[in-house]
């Protein structure tokens, strides 16, 4: 049996949620100009929230979707004004710091409320699968993919069509130009900052489902996103799409060919940022972060 | 302000004398301490000297680690003798770190940060899958024939210690110090003044890498035992990076007093908190995000304001003026 056409549904499904887990990075780096090293703690989070609202209540992830979409995006405005908001004009070792501890903080709460045991939500719908020609399509990554394209879709539409998402898109290409504009570039932030992180809860609820979670699930894929949005050039979603597309064909095709080629793949996200950092900083799309 | 710095160095050479005394006649846990101290203070001086130049390391564990790898593979692979594997240690840091900033050349700051942190992980994976050569994720024991006895490790991890605040001390009276600084406030600007900053930056990642690297390979004679989750530990990266936060970021002391105060820190959660898994960093979590927020000098900076609110207090008459080498992050 040929193994290309389930190498390559498998890595179509993985780039939706590659997709999704990093342009909620790449929409908070491309309007504050600050990289969120906590944000592997909000898909975390989000997965937490998932696996909770599912064993105590027994609430389908799907249907807790919103309700955690709304809450990451309340928490992501909570650390904006309490934390993010006082480092915006500070040099980058204070940003960076800053969210690696709130990151490091974060994910130890939840060590110690939750333990480190690993847990998984278990809808029907997570672990049944259908054959389609010679195809195993597990039925979870597929919702996951759905999710995916849905809140991307939602993220565009947002940005193109609603008056806050263009002027999100304005303080994103010249922060200054828009204050003159009379936009206020600090409310854009806070609103930005917290629909990254609900982009992030909403990762964590698909990840739930596809994934076993534990506190320190968020961390590589930070990485992960980091590599993609790099990759793809920054404040473009277009090029956020392309990176996920890379890391996820890149994975799945190194463990599919390669003898321990599962282990090998968990690297392939670190090769790519070296190989971008020295074939082309810029990325494929997008504009260059600042040289400074 | 003289009596004030002399006062302070017979404070530290007091202090280093006290501590040559612990390997030969401490307890097993005060020998313990001080080595954990004294590896601390060549990671988070290393750490700093990078800072200074406006590079902010997220994975200072790479080249602890690495350093680690390359002593025990020599001296199990080549049978090098203890001092040889060191050197071994020194060259692939220094290699590393030159490579980091040559591979990110004009781009600092956050492209710097993101590339120390995917080297960890980089070469964590690799060491994992490497099992013929590392032992994989079931470690390997270092096997030497000459092992040079505990106390001799124990004073090498010293004079490491040492040796690192020396260099340090050195650049800071050179023009390094003062081409860090004129690169971290603006890199552009000190072009201008004919800073060609791409050298200096690979330089002081290579003395920075190599010196980290080192402790590195001391632990690993220290311990006997390497696994790639040890040597790639996230727990390195985090106190390297804040012991000179706490202490005091770019000044020479801070990273010293940082690491003492870390350490103790450490100890005193486990000891009051250890039965809760996680207490220890979540702490050190804290401390980060606090001190970014309310103590950009650190302790060094606190202790400073103290005395000289003393001083002032003493001598109404006299303003209290900041010094303008007082470092501002």
């Amino acid at each position: 049996m040929d193994i290309l056409p389930q190498a390559i549904s498998d890595a179509v499904l993985l780039a939706g949620l590659y997709t999704l887990m990093a342009v909620g990075l790449s929409l908070g780096f491309g309007v504050l100009r600050i990289i969120n090293f906590a944000q592997g703690e909000m898909i975390m989070l989000g997965a937490y929230g998932a696996f909770w609202l599912f064993t105590l209540l027994g609430v389908d992830p799907l249907i807790s979707l919103p309700v955690l979409v709304i809450a990451g995006f309340a928490l992501g405005w909570v650390i904006f004004s309490g934390f993010i908001a006082k480092v915006l004009d500070a040099p980058h070792i204070n940003q960076i710091l800053l969210t690696f501890g709130l990151g490091l903080a974060i994910q130890h709460i939840a060590i110690i409320l939750w333990t480190g045991n690993a847990r998984s939500t278990q809808p029907a719908y997570a672990t049944s699968s259908s054959l389609i020609g010679d195809v195993l399509v597990v039925h979870g990554r597929l919702v996951a993919f759905a999710v995916a394209v849905v809140m991307v879709v939602a993220l565009i539409a947002w940005l193109r069509w609603s008056e806050t998402g263009l002027a999100t898109r304005a303080v994103a290409e010249n922060r200054g130009a828009a204050t003159l504009m009379g936009i206020d570039t600090r409310k854009i932030y806070a609103l930005s900052f917290g629909v990254s992180c609900a982009l992030s809860a909403a990762t964590g609820v698909v990840v739930s489902f596809i994934l076993t979670i534990t506190p320190f699930v968020g961390f590589p894929m930070l990485v992960k996103a980091i590599a993609i949005v790099i990759l793809g050039g920054l404040g473009s979603i277009t090029g956020t799409v392309i990176g996920a597309v890379v890391l996820a064909f890149g994975e799945t095709f190194a463990s599919y060919y390669i003898p321990d080629g599962s282990g090998w793949a968990e690297g392939i996200a670190f090769v790519l940022i070296i190989g971008i950092l020295i074939l082309s900083p810029r990325g494929i799309r997008g504009q260059a972060v600042e040289t400074q | 302000m003289m009596g004030v710095r002399t006062a302070s160095a017979s404070v530290w050479a007091l202090g280093l004398a006290l501590a040559l005394l612990i390997p030969l006649f401490g307890t097993p846990m005060m020998i313990d301490v001080a080595f954990r101290i004294c590896s601390l203070v060549a990671l988070a001086v290393s750490w700093n000297l990078m800072a200074s130049a406006g590079l902010i390391s997220l994975g200072h564990s790479a080249f602890f680690g690495l350093g680690a790898y390359a002593a025990i593979l020599t001296a199990n692979l080549a049978g090098a003798p203890f001092w040889l594997t060191l050197v071994v240690s020194l060259a692939s840091g220094a290699l590393l770190g030159s490579g980091i900033a040559l591979i990110t050349g004009r781009m600092r700051g956050i492209y710097f940060a993101i590339t120390t942190l995917a080297m960890s992980e980089g070469l964590r994976v690799i060491a994992v899958m490497l099992p013929d050569l590392t032992g994989g994720a079931k470690g390997a024991y270092l096997a030497s024939k000459s092992f040079p006895g505990a106390t001799y490790i124990n004073f090498a991890m010293g004079a490491v210690a040492v040796g690192t605040c020396l260099i340090a001390w050195a650049l800071s009276r050179s023009r390094y110090h003062f081409a860090f600084r004129a690169m971290r406030a603006n890199e552009h600007a000190s072009q201008m003044l004919g800073i060609y900053p791409l050298k200096y930056r690979v330089a002081i990642t290579a003395i920075s890498g190599s010196l980290a690297s080192l402790a590195g390979g001391v632990e690993v004679w220290h311990g006997g035992y390497l696994d790639p989750a040890l040597a790639f530990d996230l727990h390195i990266t985090i106190t390297s990076q804040i012991a000179p936060i706490l202490g005091g970021l770019y000044t020479l002391s801070g990273p010293v007093l940082g690491a003492i105060a870390t350490i103790l820190l450490g100890d005193a959660t486990r000891i009051s908190l250890g039965h809760i898994q996680g207490a220890s960093l979540l702490v050190f979590g804290m401390v980060l995000v606090v001190c970014v927020l309310y103590l950009p000098q650190g302790i060094r900076g606190g202790l400073s304001d103290f005395f000289r609110r003393r001083s002032a207090n003493a001598a109404p008459s006299g303003v209290s003026t900041r010094p303008a080498d007082v470092a501002r992050p």
